[in-house]
């Protein structure tokens, strides 16, 4: 389900708590975040150890930065997420690694989680929208798409999306933002 | 809202702008509610786009080793650094962080379309020294290099001579060709652009590595006659290895701001109030003196 206005507040209190030090309010946050946010880790850097060091070293920058969120420029998801790329990027930077971009729609391997009746609720709501994010990548233009999931999946700055895709950056910049609303209009249609 | 627009938008929820392109955005964003709802509207797509991907557990006990880096932290950082809940300050300002100030950005919108030409014409014409002006120190692993530019003619208002700061400050980021004092080009390098009268100014950096785990870079002022060093602040660990940060050295009579040197150096983790008096790290920016 998409994260509402109710959801994105209380993730700001929390935020708000975390500045002031408060440890149950970044469990919280912990508890909230951390499987997305491991599971982009290790679609960036490819390697599952790479992405708890890059977890870890992100959730201490969010205890460390949290005086410094602004809910006036990004939800507090947005802001996480944001954390945990420029993380990834500063950690393949330093190994001198090269940037892992394996291709979204070829990959349906994932960690089995345990079942509980509030995960299994949020396993089907979220399984529906994975198919309609999935069905809608799958209708837009291959090289399009591409450029879509590189910038959602990848380390690459448009320029280097632009470069690998032998594209002029004009072209990638057009298609992200096609493909990114066009993602949020069938997100918008299927959700009231 | 036109293309252009919606294609930055985009990049921003994507976090694809550079930090020059991010700020600005933010800023007009901040001004536009229509920019900023059309941000809301897209942040979604992110969070599909994240839980789209195959779901991983982190590995038991990980929130556990983070709480213990974060009381490692506490030794020398108590608490996280206290809420700006009424201002909600992307960076600490002053008192040992350098600032990116964004009221003062907001500034900067009226200045763009003066900025290279302000540039290259204050470039060009170095007066005398009689005149007010800037002072740009370019700083490199091994050296310092010292150049002036004249203030323009609406130099006594404030605000003006910020924006030509910041204006020049913003050219040279994005042309560091331009600089007048030319520093190596191959490695790490920063810029320090400088208003000896208002005490404010720029650091701009340019391929400077994360520092280590623990470490911060820390710019400090010196004070050329006497040789008498000032804490300017630490730049935030944000992992790029580009930033445009600005500065404020206060009034401090010990420093004649006249022509004040620069450099940058690796120290310990620390806070505003907890950061180091003096240097005591290594100096991996603007080593030897002007």
């Amino acid at each position: 389900m998409p994260q509402t206005v109710d959801q994105a507040s209380d993730e700001i209190r929390l935020l708000a708590d975390v500045a002031d030090g408060d440890r149950a309010a970044f469990r919280e946050l912990y508890t909230r975040y951390s499987a997305p946010l491991f599971s982009l880790a290790i679609r960036l850097l490819g390697d599952h150890g790479a992405a708890e060091e890059a977890l870890q070293d992100a959730f201490v920058k969010i205890w460390r930065n949290a005086h410094a969120y602004d809910p006036r420029k990004a939800r507090p998801y947005t802001w996480a997420v944001t954390n945990l790329r420029r993380t990834c990027i500063d950690y393949l930077r330093k190994n001198r690694r090269a940037p892992s971009a394996v291709p979204l729609l070829d990959d349906d391997f994932a960690a089995p989680e345990l079942h509980t009746r509030e995960n299994i609720r949020r396993t089907t709501e979220t399984h529906e929208t994975s198919e309609l994010v999935r069905s809608t990548l799958s209708t837009i233009a291959e090289p399009q798409r591409n450029a879509l999931e590189l910038a959602l999946y990848s380390t690459l700055t448009h320029s280097e999306i632009a470069a690998r895709l032998s594209q002029p950056v004009g072209t990638i910049k057009t298609w992200i933002r096609r493909g990114l609303l066009d993602l949020r209009a069938a997100l918008k249609d299927a959700t009231p | 809202m036109n293309k252009q627009l919606e294609e930055t938008a985009c990049l921003y929820v994507l976090d694809q702008l550079d930090p020059v392109e991010r700020s600005a955005f933010e800023t007009r964003m901040l001004r536009e509610p229509a920019l900023a709802e059309l941000v809301r509207k897209l942040e979604p797509v992110l969070l599909h786009g994240v839980r789209e991907l195959p779901r991983h557990e982190p590995p038991a006990g990980t929130l556990e080793r983070i709480e213990a880096r974060i009381a490692a932290l506490r030794d020398t950082d108590p608490e996280p650094e206290p809420v700006a809940r009424r201002g909600w300050n992307p960076f600490r300002a002053g008192g040992g962080a350098l600032a990116l100030d964004w009221s003062s950005l907001a500034r900067w919108g009226v200045a763009a379309v003066i900025a290279v030409s302000l540039a290259t014409i204050a470039i060009q014409s170095l007066r005398p020294a009689t005149q007010p002006v800037f002072v740009i120190v370019g700083l490199d692993a091994d050296r310092s290099t010292f150049a002036e530019l004249p203030q323009s003619g609406s130099a006594k208002d404030p605000d003006a001579r910020f924006i030509q700061l910041a204006t020049l400050a913003e050219n040279f980021w994005r042309k560091p060709g331009d600089m007048p004092a030319a520093v190596a080009s191959g490695d790490s390098r920063a810029y320090a652009l400088f208003d000896p009268r208002s005490r404010q100014g720029f650091i701009v950096v340019d391929r400077l590595p994360a520092a280590a785990e623990g470490q911060q870079y820390h710019l400090w002022a010196v004070d050329s006659s006497t040789g008498r060093v000032r804490d300017a602040g630490s730049l935030p660990q944000d992992g790029a290895d580009r930033g445009m940060y600005s500065f404020a050295l206060g009034s401090d009579d010990s420093l004649d701001a006249a022509r004040p040197s620069f450099f940058i150096t690796v120290e310990e983790e620390s806070t505003p109030a907890s950061a180091p008096s003096e240097p005591r790290g290594k100096v991996v920016l603007g080593k030897g003196r002007i």
